[in-house]
C-alpha cells in the first residue's frame, strides 16, 4: 500500500482524540458523562492489556490499585485538607509503591499461579479495609477537597489518563522495551535466548500499569465522591478489564479502545439492570473466545491486514 | 488455651466440608489443567438447585442430593463439551476466560432469578450441639459435613482407583497422546471428569447451604476456599485435599480467635500465600 494511505490513517486517530477533547464544547452533559467513563475504561483496558498482551501476565491485582488511590485520596483529602490533584498522585505513587512489594512475591510464580497470588493480594487489601477503623470500616468513606472539581475539570483528567494511556503504550511499544515486549509475546523462551531481560521488562510493564490503574481508579472515585472497600477491591474490576481486551483483541492498540468502547455503551444502555448487562458482556466475551480468540480488531488485523495505530511503522 | 480448642475441633470439622468444596477444583486442575474460575458460583448453583426443591416439594434438604447430584452431573457434563473443550490446547487465557464468563453469566442469572437475598437451607440440625466437656460442644450440622466430606473423599479414591472411567480418566490425564493411542475418546473422558467433579460441588453447594447462609455473589467467597484447599494439598491429590481442608479451616478459625471474626479470611489467605511461596506444588505433591 501507498505511502499516502499510511499517512492518510493518521488522521482517523486525530479526528476522534478531537472528537473526544471537545465534547464538553458540543455535548451535552450525559455526553460528557459518557466520554469520561469511556476514556476512564479506555485507561484501564490499555493497562491491563499491556499486562495480558505482551508481558502474558493475568494480573487480577488491578483492584488493589484503584481502592488504594481511592482510599488516599479519602483519607488525604478529608483527613488533612490536602488539594485534590496532589493526593491523586500521592495515591498513584503508592500504587506503584504497592506493586513493588507485590513484585517480591508474585514473579516466584508462573502461569495460572500469577492469576491467584495477585488475586490473593486484591482480596487481602479489600478484607484489611474493611476491618480497619481509620478507614472506617466498610461503610466507605467520601472524598471531600475544600474546593470541588467540576464535571468539566474531571472529564479533562480522565480525558489526560485515557488519552494519554493509549500515547503512552504505543511509545513504550515502539521503543525498545516494546521490541523485547512483542518478542516476549510471541515466544517468551526464545526472546530470554536472543538477549530481552524478561523479568525487567515485566517488572516495568506491572509498575507501569498500576501507577495507570490507580490514577484511573483516583479519577472515578472523585467522580463517585463516595468509596467503599467492597467495591473498590472488587474483583469485578478485573473481569470488566477482561472482557473489554478480549472482546476487544488481546495485544492490539485498538482492541482496548473498540472493547472500553462497548462496555460503556452497553453498561450506560442497561444503567438500570446493571446484572443484565454484565451478563451480556460475559455471553459475548465466551462467543468472542470460541468464534474468534483474537478479538474483533486482532481478527480484522489478521485477515485485512488493517491497522491504524501499528507499533511497526517507520 | 481451653479457649483454643473449640477454635480447633470445629475447623477440624469444617476441613471436611472444605475439602469437599475443593475436591472438585483440584480434580479438574490435575486431569483437564482448568483453573475453573466457576467453581464456587457452580457450587452456589447446587444450592440453589436444592432451594428450590425444598420449597417446591417440601422435602428435607438432605434428600434433595438425590436430585441435585444428578443435575449437576448433568451440567458439569454440558460445561465441559460445548464450552471448555472447544478452547482446550490454544494456550492458558481462552479457558481461563471462558471459565470467568461462565461465572458472571452464573452469578448475574442466580440474582436476576433469585434477588439478592440472604438464603439458608433449614434443618433441625442448625440448632443442634453435642456437649462434651463444660466449655466444649460440636456443632452437630459441622460433624454431619465432616463425615458426609470424608466419605466423598473416600468415594472418589476409590472410583479413580479401580473403575475403568476412574483409570481412563487418570490415563487421559497423564498423557493425552498416548491416552488416544489406546482407544480413549479425551474429549469425552474430560466432559465426565467435570460431570464427577460437578456431582462433588453440588454436595458441597447443599452442605453449604445446610451450614450457612448463602446468596448469589458467595460463591466467590468459597472459589478462594477451594483454591486454597487444592493448592495446599497438591493437585488431584485426595487424601491432600482433606489435610489440606483442615489446616485451612483450622488456621482460619484459629486466626479469627486471635485477630477476630473479620480477620477470618485473611489468615487464610495469608497461609495461602506462604504455601505458594514456599512449595508451589503443594504440602502433599501432585496426583
Amino acid at each position: 500500500m501507498g505511502e499516502k494511505i499510511y499517512k492518510a490513517r493518521l488522521y482517523v486517530p486525530g479526528i476522534l482524540v478531537l472528537a473526544l477533547g471537545t465534547a464538553p464544547v458540543w455535548g451535552s452533559e450525559y455526553v460528557v458523562f459518557f466520554c469520561l467513563l469511556f476514556c476512564l475504561y479506555l485507561a484501564l483496558s490499555q493497562s491491563w492489556n499491556l499486562l495480558i498482551g505482551y508481558s502474558g501476565l493475568f494480573s487480577l491485582a488491578q483492584p488493589a490499585f484503584i481502592g488504594l488511590t481511592g482510599y488516599t485520596m479519602a483519607v488525604l483529602t478529608s483527613y488533612y485538607g490536602v488539594n485534590l490533584w496532589v493526593s491523586l498522585l500521592l495515591g498513584g505513587l503508592l500504587s506503584v509503591l504497592f506493586a513493588l512489594f507485590m513484585s517480591l512475591f508474585i514473579f516466584r510464580v508462573r502461569g495460572i499461579y500469577f492469576g491467584i497470588i495477585t488475586l490473593l493480594f486484591a482480596d487481602a487489601l479489600l478484607l484489611l479495609f474493611g476491618n480497619w477503623e481509620y478507614v472506617k470500616y466498610s461503610q466507605g468513606m467520601f472524598i471531600k477537597p475544600v474546593h470541588p472539581p467540576s464535571i468539566t475539570v474531571i472529564f479533562y483528567m480522565a480525558f489526560v489518563v485515557g488519552v494519554g494511556s493509549v500515547a503512552l503504550i504505543y511509545a513504550i511499544l515502539r521503543s525498545k522495551l516494546g521490541l523485547g515486549l512483542m518478542a516476549m509475546r510471541d515466544d517468551e523462551e526464545v526472546a530470554n535466548t536472543t538477549g530481552v531481560e524478561v523479568f525487567r521488562c515485566k517488572l516495568y510493564c506491572f509498575l507501569i500499569s498500576a501507577f495507570i490503574t490507580g490514577l484511573t481508579g483516583g479519577i472515578y472515585y472523585t467522580f463517585q465522591i463516595f468509596i467503599m472497600p467492597q467495591e473498590a477491591f472488587s474483583v469485578s474490576w478485573s473481569i470488566k478489564m477482561i472482557f473489554m481486551v478480549i472482546i476487544g483483541g488481546i495485544g492490539t492498540i485498538e482492541g482496548p479502545i473498540l472493547g472500553a468502547f462497548i462496555h460503556v455503551l452497553l453498561s450506560q444502555w442497561l444503567a438500570e439492570y446493571f446484572s443484565v448487562s454484565m451478563l451480556i458482556l460475559g455471553a459475548i466475551a465466551i462467543v468472542v473466545i470460541l468464534v474468534a480468540p483474537k478479538g474483533i480488531m486482532g481478527t480484522i488485523q489478521e485477515k485485512l491486514g488493517f491497522e491504524i495505530l501499528s507499533p511497526r511503522w517507520k | 488455651m481451653v479457649d483454643l480448642l473449640q477454635p480447633i475441633l470445629n475447623g477440624i470439622l469444617l476441613g471436611g466440608l472444605y475439602a469437599v468444596i475443593a475436591i472438585g477444583l483440584s480434580t479438574i486442575m490435575g486431569i483437564v489443567k482448568i483453573m475453573n474460575f466457576a467453581h464456587g458460583d457452580l457450587m452456589i448453583l447446587g444450592s440453589y438447585l436444592s432451594l428450590v426443591l425444598v420449597s417446591w416439594l417440601g422435602a428435607n434438604p438432605f434428600l434433595t442430593l438425590l436430585a441435585v447430584i444428578p443435575m449437576m452431573y448433568i451440567v458439569g457434563f454440558s460445561i465441559q463439551s460445548f464450552l471448555l473443550n472447544r478452547v482446550l490446547g490454544k494456550g492458558l487465557d481462552p479457558p481461563l476466560i471462558a471459565a470467568f464468563g461462565l461465572s458472571i453469566i452464573l452469578q448475574n442469572s442466580l440474582l436476576l432469578i433469585f434477588t439478592p437475598d440472604a438464603r439458608t437451607l433449614m434443618t433441625a440440625l442448625n440448632v443442634m450441639k453435642i456437649p462434651l466437656t463444660d466449655y466444649l460442644n460440636i456443632p452437630a450440622n459441622y460433624l454431619l459435613d465432616f463425615l458426609i466430606g470424608i466419605g466423598v473423599i473416600f468415594c472418589l479414591y476409590y472410583f479413580f482407583q479401580n473403575s475403568y472411567l476412574g483409570r481412563a480418566i487418570r490415563a487421559a490425564s497423564d498423557d493425552e497422546g498416548a491416552a488416544q493411542l489406546m482407544g480413549i475418546n479425551t474429549k469425552n473422558i474430560y466432559a465426565k471428569a467435570m460431570g464427577i467433579a460437578m456431582m462433588t460441588a453440588g454436595i458441597a453447594g447443599v452442605l453449604v447451604g445446610m451450614t450457612f447462609t448463602f446468596y448469589p455473589h458467595t460463591g466467590s467467597q468459597f472459589l478462594f476456599i477451594a483454591f486454597g484447599v487444592a493448592i495446599i494439598g497438591g493437585l488431584g491429590s485426595m487424601k491432600g485435599t482433606l489435610a489440606a481442608g483442615i489446616i485451612l479451616a483450622v488456621s482460619q478459625l484459629v486466626g479469627a480467635h486471635f485477630l477476630g471474626p473479620g480477620y477470618q479470611m485473611v489468615s487464610g489467605h495469608v497461609v495461602l500465600l506462604i504455601v505458594l511461596l514456599v512449595k508451589p506444588q503443594g504440602i502433599f505433591g501432585t496426583v
